[in-house]
């Protein structure tokens, strides 16, 4: 019995074709309507966080534009009629016009980009604001995910490699203390215990996201300062986030390590990094895949404090000021801006599950046979 | 006599993924008090769903189940209550059903005493142990304070079946109840079961895969054989053993191994023409076997749905239009092709 | 048989280390396997089947160890190579070459991310076969096994049904040509039917390509069917091994004799079948002396004290039974009735 006895004339082509296509075919569709389906759904999603911010300023009893009407006709004097035409001014609505006729007339400013314009620091357009902080806390928040993900995927995966091991044994307890501290509290050590006590560092002069006295550009100087001066909003990130990032991966890889198949993968003779790249890996990562929108969604909402008390020039600390201001456009703009944030981060994750996890991308469906 | 229980035109389906799946179609069924039926048949051809419809877990999406002559729907109140306690079922896997952090004498002792079986502790201690020993777990002092963790699946899987004898039950579906337990355990499990259904004048439907065992266990009773969510042959055990009419169930009797070398290796198999089974998306018109029947007739099997019929010569009811019509089976292959070319 | 042995297992002992002591999972095992024979192995559930065949081909678990014993393989070349000896990277070359393995549970046997294709080509790229040698083979094993292979080729896990993952298992398993394939309860949860075809499958690889296999089962009728050679083994031990026909037939061992006591046969009309009374031993603190002792309708003082060794009982029929002729004689007599 030889390799050569056994093995049949070459395919013809028409065999070829036979699975070719209808395969090629039903993939593509399948993979398109998968795609499809995660886009409306996150169009969807960003539409009713829309709707419902604009129904809270504008409808609710005590909603801001009838509380600024009071503060105006109070604090001025206004007659009714001027503190309402004062207060559309504003929020620049058109009160007199049917909620209706507001809410497209709202729907179709924002579609343009257009959030209206801050009540606070009258004048300024909301989407300045936004396009002015966003890219800090983009940076800093997206940064620290970045790293805290890769880390905690790689120590977690080690250390269910060596289970039982020193490294499991500390880092299981490191992890499990780190998971169950919020993060400010985390900032605040950092500033009490780094900053005060040990005098690593100036906490006054990392206000800001660079060093003023550098001038911006494409300077090695400049790149620098900015990378300073993230570093400890950075750092509490990735703390706050890489215990839970650890436990996952730890159990995760555990479970997977486990199974049938890579047993039956290290019986064929397959080497070590094949078995646990496209094996232990692969599949170990899938269920933290889907973790991953969630936090990027709370790690931009958790920003606030964390920003405020380095004195980050992001997002979360314009929105505590907005929200200390009552500027309420601002924060209709932002809370927008979250949402459309957690929607794009599902949105990746889930087309990254699908690409990953044939399974996700075809629906359940098993052919007999 | 009035059957125990009766299945009726019974139809089940599910909605899964905005499909309707038709799990059962028109099941008719009756079993007498103190009888043992056995439903045979390949994973996902509708076994459990029928059992749960018989001990009332789910009701039919149309259909009527019949009580002793009495509809379902009829009992009501506490004869509703005791309705219940009458018909039990027994799991594949005892360690779904019993709660592990809780000792035997618990798990006995709980239904007991909800349901108001006993009056004092006394009482109480004398049925679990009347119990235990009804089901071979002696002595009962041993087991009672052990947790289910600490028996052996044959041991655990006698826990879960003196559970459903608390309340007294008329009928007892065991749903793979053996499956999952050793071979050599096995049959003394089983025999443990016709012993109960004569102490304590039991129905059994006993659900299984293994036609050998069911041929063992139901050898004075009946077997169904379902296909697809339809009884394609019903009948005494020796008859549909000795003598299968329906293809499907010649072909499953003719794929079982045997435990006896030189038989099971001259044993001659029926060669289907497809090895796909159909999903319940896309059940076959006609007879939902004849895609992959040897005997398939075009024109007639795929295009009227067989009912269960006497054939001739056979003493089972069997669900095949050709048989039934001619009294035999011609190959597929002979029938297209005469010559044998 | 002539000299062709393939495997030669020599007292081979394995245990576990687990929370509450040492489990003796496997005790001396000692077997020959010829070239081209299928070797059924038969027991209950925890007697220690899996592990026997784990520490064939070394892939225990972490907490188990090899504590006696010799493993000796003898190539198609005639040399012969000590498993038990082999590096990390030779053992990796070995495996799958030479012996490959059928899981239990081939639901689970493949990565569900990953196409059957890229399985095949990363089995073929660790043993330094070419891409299109290994897809023309694959493709033809796939035919062989009765699946269209193209459609299976090209295929993720989920989409093919469980007949169809265990038999592209099988022809995964022969891909490299191996001369031993191992098959862990291969028909386990499938089908009747889907048992049927994949028994039916093996029969003809098997005369088509003439490799040897170790059948774990504890369907004596399957295992009936399949097998040369039947092993029973009992709490960690072989205690009878013998041809199909020979074991089946005069069985000399008290277990053996019990398992096929308690198999329901269909072809028999009614008929009577004993259980075996008590539970399978405890491997952590087995019985002293046979441990079939306390289950054993023949169990006499001899039994409780002393191990019976496996000696051989006539030509290719070894036993380990203080009782042998009883058994015999009673096995007769049931059958006779
Ligand atoms: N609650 C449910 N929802 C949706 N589908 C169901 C439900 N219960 C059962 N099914 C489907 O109905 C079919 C029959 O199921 P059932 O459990 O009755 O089969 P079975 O004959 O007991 O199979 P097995 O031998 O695998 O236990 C299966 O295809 C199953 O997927
Ligand atoms: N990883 C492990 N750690 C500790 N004990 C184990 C481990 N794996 C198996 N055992 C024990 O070793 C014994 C033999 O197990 P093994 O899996 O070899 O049995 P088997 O004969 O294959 O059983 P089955 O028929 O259920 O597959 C059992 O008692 C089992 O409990
Ligand atoms: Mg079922
Ligand atoms: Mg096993």
């Amino acid at each position: 019995m030889s390799v050569k006895s056994t093995v049949p004339p070459a395919a013809s082509p028409v065999r070829q074709m036979r699975y070719l296509k209808p395969f090629r075919q039903r993939v593509g569709e399948a993979l398109s309507s998968y795609t499809a389906r995660v886009l409306l759904q996150g169009l969807f999603t960003v539409f009713a966080v829309m709707t419902f911010t604009f129904f809270l300023v504008r409808l609710m009893p005590g909603n801001p534009v009838d509380i600024k009407i009071d503060q105006l006709m109070q604090t001025q004097g206004l007659t009714y009629e001027q503190a309402r035409s004062q207060a559309a001014g504003l929020f620049d609505m058109d009160l007199n016009a049917p909620v209706g006729q507001q809410y497209l007339t709202y729907v179709q400013r924002v579609l343009r980009g257009d959030l209206g314009k801050s009540i606070l620091s009258a004048g300024t357009p909301v989407a300045d604001i936004i396009w002015r902080f966003l890219p800090w806390t983009l940076f800093s928040v997206g940064l620290g995910l970045l790293v805290s993900f890769a880390l905690g995927v790689l120590i977690g995966a080690a250390m269910a490699y060596w289970r039982g091991g020193i490294l499991d044994n500390v880092m299981t307890a490191v992890a499990s203390i780190l998971y169950s501290i919020p993060e400010y509290i985390i900032a605040l050590l950092i500033i009490l215990v780094a900053g005060v006590q040990l005098q690593l560092f100036q906490v006054g002069e990392l206000r800001g996201g660079f060093n003023p006295d550098v001038a911006p550009g494409f300077t090695l100087e400049f790149i620098g300062s900015i990378l300073k001066h993230a570093t400890l909003p950075v750092i509490t990130y990735v703390l706050a986030t890489i215990g839970g990032w650890i436990l996952a991966m730890k159990s995760s890889t555990i479970s997977t390590l486990g199974e049938d198949y890579i047993t039956v993968a290290k019986a064929r003779g397959l080497s070590e990094r094949r078995v646990l790249t496209a094996y232990v890996g692969r599949n170990a990562l899938l269920p933290l895949v889907t973790r991953l929108s969630v936090s990027i969604g709370l790690v931009v909402g958790g920003s606030v404090i964390v920003e405020e008390l380095f004195q980050y020039p992001g997002l979360g600390r314009q929105l505590l000021r907005a929200i200390n201001g009552r500027d309420y456009t601002v924060m209709q703009g932002i809370f927008l801006i979250i949402a459309i944030s957690v929607v794009a981060s599902t949105i990746i994750a889930d087309l990254m599950l699908g690409w990953l996890d044939p399974r996700v991308r075809v629906g359940q469906k098993a052919t007999k046979g | 006599m009035t059957p125990l229980i009766e299945l009726k035109h019974v139809y089940r389906h599910f909605e899964v993924n905005r499909q309707r799946l038709p799990v059962l179609q028109d099941i008719n069924l009756s079993i007498a008090a103190n009888e043992i039926v056995c439903l045979v048949g390949e994973s996902g051809c509708g076994k459990t769903t029928t059992g749960k419809i018989l001990a009332g877990l789910l009701g039919p999406s149309s259909g009527e189940v019949l009580i002793e002559g009495r509809p379902r729907a009829s009992y009501t109140g506490r004869e509703a209550a005791l309705l219940r306690r009458a018909l039990q079922i027994v799991h594949q896997d005892p360690f779904a059903s019993i709660n592990p952090a809780h000792t035997i004498g618990q798990i006995l002792g709980f239904p007991l005493q909800r349901h108001g079986m006993v009056r004092s502790r006394a009482e109480l201690r004398r049925r679990i142990w009347e119990l235990l020993t009804l089901v071979d777990l002696t002595p009962p002092g041993d087991i009672v304070n052990k947790f289910p963790h600490q028996l052996s699946g044959g041991q655990r899987q006698r826990v879960s079946i003196a559970r459903v004898l608390t309340v007294n039950p008329r009928l007892i579906v065991a749903d793979e109840a053996v499956s999952m337990v050793d071979v050599s355990i096995r049959i003394g499990i089983l025999k443990m079961l016709h012993r109960l259904r004569e102490q304590l004048n039991l129905s059994i439907v006993f659900i299984t895969h293994d036609l050998a065992l069911a041929k063992y266990f139901a050898w004075d009773g009946r077997i169904a054989v379902m296909y697809l969510g339809r009884i394609v042959e019903i009948g005494r055990t020796p008859d549909v053993i000795a003598h299968p009419a329906h293809p499907y169930t010649r072909a499953l009797l003719a794929a079982v191994p045997e435990a006896d070398p030189e038989l099971t290796r001259h044993k001659q198999h029926l060669e289907l023409r497809s090895e796909d089974i159909p999903r319940l998306t896309e059940i076959p018109p006609g007879c939902a076997f004849h895609p992959r029947c040897p005997f398939f007739v075009p024109g007639v099997c795929d295009t009227r749905v067989p009912p269960l019929e006497p054939p001739p010569d056979y003493n089972q009811l069997a669900a095949c239009i050709p048989l039934v019509e001619t009294g035999r089976l011609i190959p597929y292959t002979e029938r297209v092709n005469p010559d044998g070319r | 048989m002539p000299n062709d042995v393939v495997v030669s297992v020599r007292d081979l002992s394995v245990s576990y280390l687990a929370r509450r002591g040492r489990v003796r999972a496997v005790n001396r095992a000692s077997f020959d396997l010829h070239a081209g024979e299928t070797l059924a192995l038969i027991g209950e559930s925890g007697c220690g089947k899996s592990t026997l065949n784990l520490a064939l081909i070394r892939q225990l678990p972490k907490n188990a160890t090899i504590d006696s014993g010799s493993i000796l393989y003898t190539r198609r070349d005639k040399s012969v190579v000590d498993v038990l000896k082999l590096n990390k990277a030779e053992l990796r070359r070995f495996l799958w070459s030479e012996f490959a393995m059928v899981f239990q549970g081939a639901l689970n046997s493949l990565n569900p991310v990953i196409r059957v294709s890229d399985m095949v080509y990363d089995t073929a790229a660790a043993h330094g076969l070419n891409k299109a040698a290994a897809e023309k083979r694959a493709l033809h094993l796939f035919e062989k096994v009765r699946l269209d292979p193209y459609r299976v080729f090209r295929a993720y896990p989920h989409e093919l049904s469980g007949g169809m993952r265990q038999r592209v298992l099988l022809a995964m398993s022969l891909l490299l040509q191996p001369q031993v394939v191992i098959m862990d309860e291969p028909t386990t949860a499938v089908d009747i039917l889907t048992q049927r075809s994949i028994l039916d499958v093996l029969q003809t690889l098997r005369e088509e390509l003439n490799f040897s296999v170790i059948f774990i089962s504890h369907d004596l009728a399957v295992a009936a069917e399949i097998a040369d050679t039947i092993a029973t083994m009992y709490a960690g031990d072989i205690v009878e091994v013998g041809p199909v026909n020979e074991v089946f037939y005069r069985p000399r061992h008290a277990y053996t004799l019990a398992l096929l006591n308690a198999a329901p046969r269909l072809s028999a009309g009614a008929e009577e079948l004993y259980s075996i009374p008590g539970s399978p031993p405890d491997l952590i603190h087995p019985p002293p002396g046979c441990k079939f002792h306390p289950r054993c309708t023949f169990a006499t003082e001899v039994c409780r004290t002393v191990l019976p060794p496996l000696v051989a009982a006539e030509a290719g029929h070894q036993v380990a039974c203080h009782h042998t002729d009883d058994v015999v004689t009673a096995y007769r007599k049931v059958s006779r009735a």
